[in-house]
């Protein structure tokens, strides 16, 4: 038994908050690991990923889903990937415990803690989003599943549609409080 | 005052009646009216003071071009200056005040400017006060200043708050008017996304000004209809108070949305919202403005635009006059007339400049053709006209009518010029628009309405082909062309007195005389020495008789005199809109790093270093300043161990089969044989051979390598590595990731570092210095099984480690550290501590590389490997910087100990004095030692590796210092590094 322990925070405490209309959570238990595919190696990491994760690989700016809805894979660019990997509150051992499946065909690195996560869903989200997000979130230019790499006041976010009314956000954990604070401002002046 | 002036019908609810104050006085309006409706309502038609010489003015417009009603709204911190009373939407409770007075607006003392009108010639200030030189900034400016301008600030923080936002659209259209509305009727149909903007509060544009009638419908009900429908679609977006006031690169707009302009407040909501609209294509039916004739003296209040005076007669239900008299240049007053009369306002005279016309039957009102007015008479409101044969007409509202100038401005803001069109005698849009924009109706020179509908219908169907959809024309409504015919008449030649053209500068007729006179031929000229068409109307009004009377003086025609073009903000844009939420603490984002509420918790004061919010220091009770906090915390981890949180420094996940190589590309030294579990320093040169980033990186596995960058320069490398991996070295297999935030480093620093990290990394890892040296990296676990990283580097010189866990346990792991240090009686230090043992370890920072110095000035020439190329590598080499006597980064200690070394003083030889030619470098950074006892700098001095022991004068001009120092080594502290590998 080591003589001390380290205890793990969530970047903003868990946070959640009902506004009405817009419901904002943050997720706290979700691991995260970028795959990058080798040059030259792309289709047999595809193949691994496929093989390992059950999941085809998306098209860039989409994402797709696992049926237990559990793992999730972001394509950011042609050769870097998001896996986002639900209920996993230890980051780092869900990452190693890939990686290792992985190895030798997508190189990977933990993520878990690079991002801060957050859902916001509800009729008025978009309306609040329209004001800190420039794209396009209209559902003909983004569907559910998309997936975006963009800027919300100064600070580098992804967006991913979950639904028609929900979407998850993932912004810097080291600006979290900011990014929480653009996030509520832009509720409150809209509600 | 009552409403003494309101008359039957209008656009306003009359049940919803609103009082309000101007200047104190209390009056009554209705919803739907202006305030400068209902000024007129209550018959004030003296609302401000002009901007030169404070003459007596009133209304001139009902729109955004106004010149001359400019208020103050508001009160308290609140007060905002410079508001177009045209536009302001009355509200219960509304505050206004005139401005630009000294003493009542009525009893203005600065008015005494007008009578020396004789010395404020056009580019009066350039030449009247040039003696003596001295008097200008201190005597002559503040004068002026004191004397002329317009509203007055609050000098309170503002208590509004303000927002932002993004909007998307297939096709925005700018302005509601009959050409807007059937524009979004026919794309909306369509299937189109659309976006209908317009700063007014009332879709309809001049359909609720006008008696036109559409289908058998008023033109403002018809207008209801098509607003109506369009609001029940989901793909149409209607913003009204909503000015587009920028056209942009790529069909981007810029556009003020007033939300709560028209309440009394504003409910803690944004009170304006600064919108950025992404179009796919624009159409701009933003109508056309109304410009007067210059005639001596037709700057009084009383003195309307004619289509302003129907404004206010058919939508706000107020006379401007009891008495009104008209006088235009072309069809368009006759209307002006005829409404007057219908609404049984007594119409005195019409005069119409033009010979040998004949307008409708005006039920007996007098028809003056060939008229001049050539002068005006009433204080303080239009009490009488003077006809060219002398003749005076009693009248107290004089409506006049010079034409209309289609409102081209966001045609302009890509350069579009717009080109003479001598049919309309109007600047038109020019065949250069901005990408994706489209003009129709008025704007586009089309002033008949039902020209304006099909003509704006048939573009918005090319829209639709263009964006690949298949239009669905809304059918047009039945209308007809207006009388539109007109003369070019811009002033009256029979005027012997003062003609003003732009009411809001003062410029007048013979102003612009005066500075073709005086050389000023081209129109930008005229426009600067005149201050013709500048400030907040920017000339909406003026613009086009300025450009006519030059093209006279000069013999040209108005098409060869050219016109001046526009640049965003077609209309004034507040500051605190543009600001948005960017004030005060949310300026911009922090970032905090992972044991930020540990450092809070103990006594840290906080420095911004970028974006990061770091410790500076830990003061502890008794501590009476700040070199207290620092002394101890240098002298504790020398002493023992000091924990400092270093998370900011950028980290970068550099994996691929081709990591090493590129590495070796990227830094000057050898990296492609770095050993698995070692670390390196490494040394970064821009492409001319400056150095541009130093840091270490460590190789994690065989294609796996992790590395730091400064704080500063964390994004800036990421960048510059993606651009070398993607653009220069496409064929190498690297991959890049940032996981500075992911990983919460601290450095643990001291004698007892390995004692206190052997309590906390997990058995059987072996810290040992023979298991572990210097230089070494490890993936390790902490505290029974949390992942972890271990480097054994040193920037403070000491027996030092730099210890990473997962970023969600930092904060427990600072806690942790100084738990298991307390036996060793550990400190934390922060980043003033930090500076200080580097500065006596001789490690450059970013004092150093401040984009001026080379490897060679750092003291790091040895680390541009030979054997290798590496960006930068070639022009370092150039001669320049290579000269024998380049500067050197050395020590300086000062020869008196007692004296204090200032940053950024120069270094001169003694016995030379102390000028530029003399300059030998400077001191880079500086600082007390308490492990010397003294202060001691770093700086750049030529030669400087040649001249240990040498005493320098260390002079500082800026501040009147001057201590001399001594050239020493820049490791001061431990120069054989035995304590870094002990």
């Amino acid at each position: 038994m080591a003589e001390f322990s380290l205890k793990a925070d969530a970047f903003l405490g868990g946070f959640h908050k009902d506004y009405g209309t817009v419901v904002v959570t943050e997720v706290t238990d979700r691991a995260i690991a970028s795959f990058a595919l080798p040059l030259g190696g792309e289709a047999q990491a595809e193949k691994t990923i496929k093989s390992v994760l059950k999941l085809d690989l998306p098209s860039v700016g989409t994402a797709a889903q696992s049926e237990d809805g559990a793992t999730t894979l972001l394509r950011l660019g042609k050769d870097q990937l998001f896996c986002l990997m639900d209920k996993q509150p230890d980051g780092h051992g869900a990452h190693r415990a890939l990686s290792e499946k992985l190895a030798g065909t997508v190189f990977t690195t933990d993520q878990s803690d690079v991002w801060v996560s957050l859902t916001i869903r509800g009729p008025d989200s978009l309306r609040a989003l329209e004001r800190i997000c420039p794209i396009d979130l209209h559902p003909g230019s983004f569907e559910v599943g998309a997936l975006a790499r963009t800027v919300m006041e100064h600070l580098g976010t992804v967006i991913i549609r979950n639904s028609d009314d929900e979407y998850t956000l993932m912004s810097a954990s080291s600006s979290a409080k900011s990014f929480l604070h653009a996030i509520e401002t832009s509720i409150e002046n809209v509600l | 005052m009552s409403q003494s002036f309101r008359i039957s019908g209008g656009l306003i609810d009359r049940s919803s009646p609103m009082h309000f104050t101007f200047n104190g006085k209390r009056m009554e309006g209705y919803a739907g009216d202006t305030l400068a409706s209902a000024l007129l309502a209550n018959g004030q038609k003296l609302v401000g003071r002009s901007f030169k010489y404070h003459r007596p003015r009133g209304i001139l417009s009902a729109g955004p071009e106004e010149p001359n009603a400019l208020v103050q709204l508001r009160t308290g911190a609140a007060q905002e200056p410079n508001t177009r009373a045209t536009v302001a939407e009355l509200f219960d409770g509304l505050s206004a005040t005139s401005q630009n007075h000294r003493g009542s607006l009525e009893f203005d003392l600065m008015a005494i400017t007008d009578l020396a009108a004789p010395f404020l010639s056009a580019g009066f200030y350039y030449k009247t006060f040039m003696w003596p030189k001295a008097f200008w900034e201190k005597l002559y400016e503040p004068m002026i200043r004191a004397s002329a301008g317009l509203g007055t600030l609050s000098m309170k923080e503002d208590p509004d708050t303000y927002d932002k936002g993004f909007l998307h659209c297939d096709l925005l259209i700018i302005g509601a008017g009959p050409s807007g509305l059937i524009a979004a009727l026919t794309a909306a149909r369509s299937g189109a996304r659309v976006i209908l903007a317009d700063e007014d509060f009332r879709l309809g544009g001049r359909l609720n000004s006008e008696t036109f009638a559409l289908d058998d419908m008023e033109g403002g009900i018809w207008a209801e209809q098509v607003a109506a429908e369009l609001q029940s679609l989901s793909n149409v977006r209607i913003m009204t108070r909503t000015t587009v006031y920028g056209a942009y690169d790529h069909g981007v707009f810029g556009a003020l949305e007033r939300v709560t302009d028209h309440l009394k407040s504003s409910g803690g909501k944004p009170r304006q919202i600064l919108w950025r609209i992404y179009s796919k294509r624009s159409l701009l039916c933003a109508g056309a403005t109304e410009r007067p004739i210059a005639f001596s003296n037709n700057d009084r209040p009383g003195i309307m635009l004619a289509g302003a005076v129907r404004s206010y007669v058919n939508r706000f239900g107020v006379a401007p006059g009891k008495n009104v008299t008209v006088f235009t240049n072309n069809d368009d007053g006759w209307r002006t007339a005829s409404d007057l009369i219908a609404k049984g306002v007594t119409v005195r005279a019409l005069i119409d400049v033009r010979d040998g016309v004949s307008p409708p039957d005006l039920y007996g009102t007098e028809v003056i053709t060939g008229g001049r007015i050539i002068d005006t008479a009433g204080r303080k409101a239009l009490s009488s006209i003077t006809l060219k044969n002398g003749r005076k007409i009693t009248t107290d509202c004089l409506a006049v009518s010079g034409g209309w100038n289609p409102t081209v401005h966001l045609t302009c803001h890509q350069r579009g010029k717009p080109v003479w069109n001598e049919d309309i005698l109007a600047f038109v849009p020019s065949g250069v628009l901005p990408e994706g924009m489209r003009v129709a109706g008025a704007a586009n020179g089309v002033f008949g309405l039902s020209s304006a509908l099909q003509g704006a219908s048939e573009v918005t169907a090319g829209i639709l082909t263009d964006l690949g959809m298949s239009s669905k024309a809304a059918a047009l409504p039945v209308a007809e062309d207006e009388a539109q015919s007109g003369i070019a008449f811009w002033h009256v030649k029979e005027s012997k007195k003062r003609a003003w053209v732009d009411l809001q500068n003062d410029v007048t007729v013979k102003d612009i005389k005066l500075s073709y006179q005086e050389g000023f031929r081209s129109v930008e000229h005229l426009k600067r020495y005149s201050t013709l068409g500048m400030a907040t109307d920017q000339g909406k009004t003026s613009n086009i008789a300025g450009l006519a009377i030059l093209a006279e003086c000069s013999g040209k025609t108005i098409s060869e005199t050219g016109t001046t073009i526009f640049r965003p903000p077609y209309t004034p844009v507040p500051i605190g809109a543009l600001a948005g939420r960017a004030r005060g603490k949310d300026f911009r984002p922090y970032r905090l790093t992972p044991s930020h509420r540990w450092a809070e918790a103990n006594g840290a004061t906080f420095v911004e270093t970028g974006n990061w919010m770091r410790a500076q220091w830990f003061a502890r009770a008794g501590e009476k300043g700040w070199r207290d906090s620092v002394d101890r915390e240098v002298e504790m981890t020398r002493a023992s161990v000091g924990i400092c949180d270093v998370t900011t420094l950028g980290k970068i996940d550099i994996q691929g089969k081709d990591a090493a190589e590129f590495l070796n590309h990227v830094y000057t030294n050898a990296f492609l044989k770095l050993p698995v579990g070692k670390v390196r320093y490494g040394l970064m040169l821009r492409e001319d051979g400056i150095a541009y980033d130093d840091g270490t990186t460590a190789r994690l596995g065989e294609n796996h390598f992790v590395m730091t960058t400064t704080t500063a320069n964390a994004v800036l490398v990421f960048r510059r590595l993606e651009f070398a991996r993607q653009c220069l070295w496409p064929n190498l297999d690297v991959h890049l990731i940032s996981t500075t935030d992911g990983w919460a480093q601290f450095a643990v620093a001291g004698p007892n570092a390995r004692n206190l990290l052997a309590k906390v990394v997990d058995a059987p890892f072996d810290l040992s210095n023979e298991a572990f040296p210097f230089m070494a990296c490890a993936e390790v676990s902490v505290c029974g099984g949390t992942p972890a990283r271990l480097f054994r580097i040193s920037f403070s010189g000491e027996l030092a480690y730099e210890i990473a866990v997962p970023a969600k346990y930092g904060n427990s792991m600072m806690d942790v550290l100084m738990k298991a240090g307390a036996e060793f009686n550990a400190v934390p230090y922060g980043t003033e501590a930090l500076g200080v043992m580097r500065i006596e370890k001789g490690h450059a920072a970013g004092n150093e590389l401040n984009g001026q110095t080379t490897a060679l000035n750092l003291g790091l020439g040895g680390f541009v490997s030979s054997k290798k190329d590496c960006i930068g590598k070639t022009l370092s080499q150039r001669p320049e910087l290579n000269l024998p006597d380049a500067i050197r980064l050395v020590g300086f200690k000062p020869v008196n100990s007692s004296d204090a070394l200032l940053a950024g003083s120069h270094f001169i030889t003694k016995g030379d004095a102390a000028t530029m030619e003399n300059d030998q470098g400077w001191m880079s950074s500086v600082a007390y030692s308490p492990t010397l006892g003294h202060s001691i700098g770093l700086g750049f001095i030529k030669r400087g590796h040649e001249r240990m022991g040498e005493v320098v004068r260390v002079v500082n001009p800026a501040r009147g210092v001057e201590v001399e120092a001594e050239i020493v080594s820049p490791h001061f502290y431990d120069p054989e590094g035995g304590l870094q590998r002990g």
